[in-house]
């Protein structure tokens, strides 16, 4: 098991960076392009190194809550939070389904600009995280999501199989 | 984090532990030998260079996850993958990435929108 697994997304915009920046430090920027098929509601942006971000998401009558504490802001380049599960009062709150998924995720998102292409890359790491949810995180990263390529090749295979047999 | 918006489909009761045991190489390993057929312990123990009580550890852990079934009814105890459960963990992390995703898709079309408000930005 890696010491510290991280799971990256990373996607081109065909925009300037700093314009690519302020969808993510203003809030009705924000709120626009977050959390697909859902309605945003940003309670609280404050981009600054300790400042917080306080997200509400909605599903009809159910509501999603996550907070994000910034730790480094250095527009245009970089944007580094935690970012947490919370319940409707921002306090921390495990997943019922998922108790080990960690609580806190440090997520570090970078944004490179060449020939008026910006390149936005997102890195999720454990933060101050248990055994438990460390092994959790790297379960699903490193066997689902990157490292572990013949993971899915050969689930998909062996689903197959079962699907043939059934 | 984001998770929370998939509790009502995610279908999975114990990913914790499937999490756990996919998270070590060796049992990976393993998971990959068996996707090709059910094998005994001493098959899977072959290509490793590691005792056969090891890699009986290791089974068990995959066990307990609900990765493998093992015949109780043969001598040789084969080993069998099951699929269902690496499925289901597979499903929690793509809840995850299509969250991002799709919100990177509504991203694009915002700085679409946005951008002839720029002006002579090139």
């Amino acid at each position: 098991m890696t010491e510290h697994p991280v799971y990256i997304l990373e996607r081109e915009f065909s925009a300037p960076r700093d314009l690519v920046w302020r969808t993510w430090t203003e809030p009705d920027l924000l709120a626009q392009w977050y959390g697909p098929g859902v309605e945003t509601i940003i309670h609280e942006l404050d981009v600054k190194p300790g400042g917080r971000w306080l997200n509400e998401m909605k599903m009809g009558e159910n509501s999603g809550y996550q907070k994000s504490v910034y730790t480094e802001v250095s527009p245009p380049e970089r944007l580094v939070m935690l970012m947490s599960t919370t319940d409707a009062s921002w306090e921390l709150a495990a997943n019922p389904r998922m108790p080990d998924w960690p609580a806190t995720l440090l997520t570090v998102v970078t944004f490179e600009e060449a020939g008026g292409v910006t390149t936005m890359r997102l890195e999720w790491s454990p933060h101050e995280a248990t055994a438990a949810e460390i092994a959790c995180f790297a379960g699903a990263v490193e066997s689902l999501g990157q490292g572990w390529g013949a993971g899915m090749e050969m689930l998909a295979k062996v689903l197959a199989e079962m699907q043939a047999a059934a | 984090m984001v998770m929370n918006i998939s509790i009502a489909t995610d279908p999975a009761p114990n990913l914790n532990a499937v999490f756990a045991a996919l998270a070590d190489p060796t049992r990976r390993e393993i998971l990959s030998r068996l996707a090709d057929g059910e094998a005994s312990v001493n098959d899977i123990a072959a290509p490793f260079a590691m005792s056969q009580p090891a890699i009986s550890k290791h089974l068990k852990v995959l066990e307990k996850a609900g990765l493998v079934t093992r015949a109780v009814e043969r001598q040789k105890r084969p080993a069998r993958l099951n699929a269902k459960p690496m499925q289901d963990a597979a499903a929690w992390l793509e809840t995850f990435r299509d969250f991002w995703l799709g919100s990177f898709d509504q991203l694009d079309s915002l700085l679409a929108d946005l951008k002839p408000e720029e002006g002579t930005k090139t």
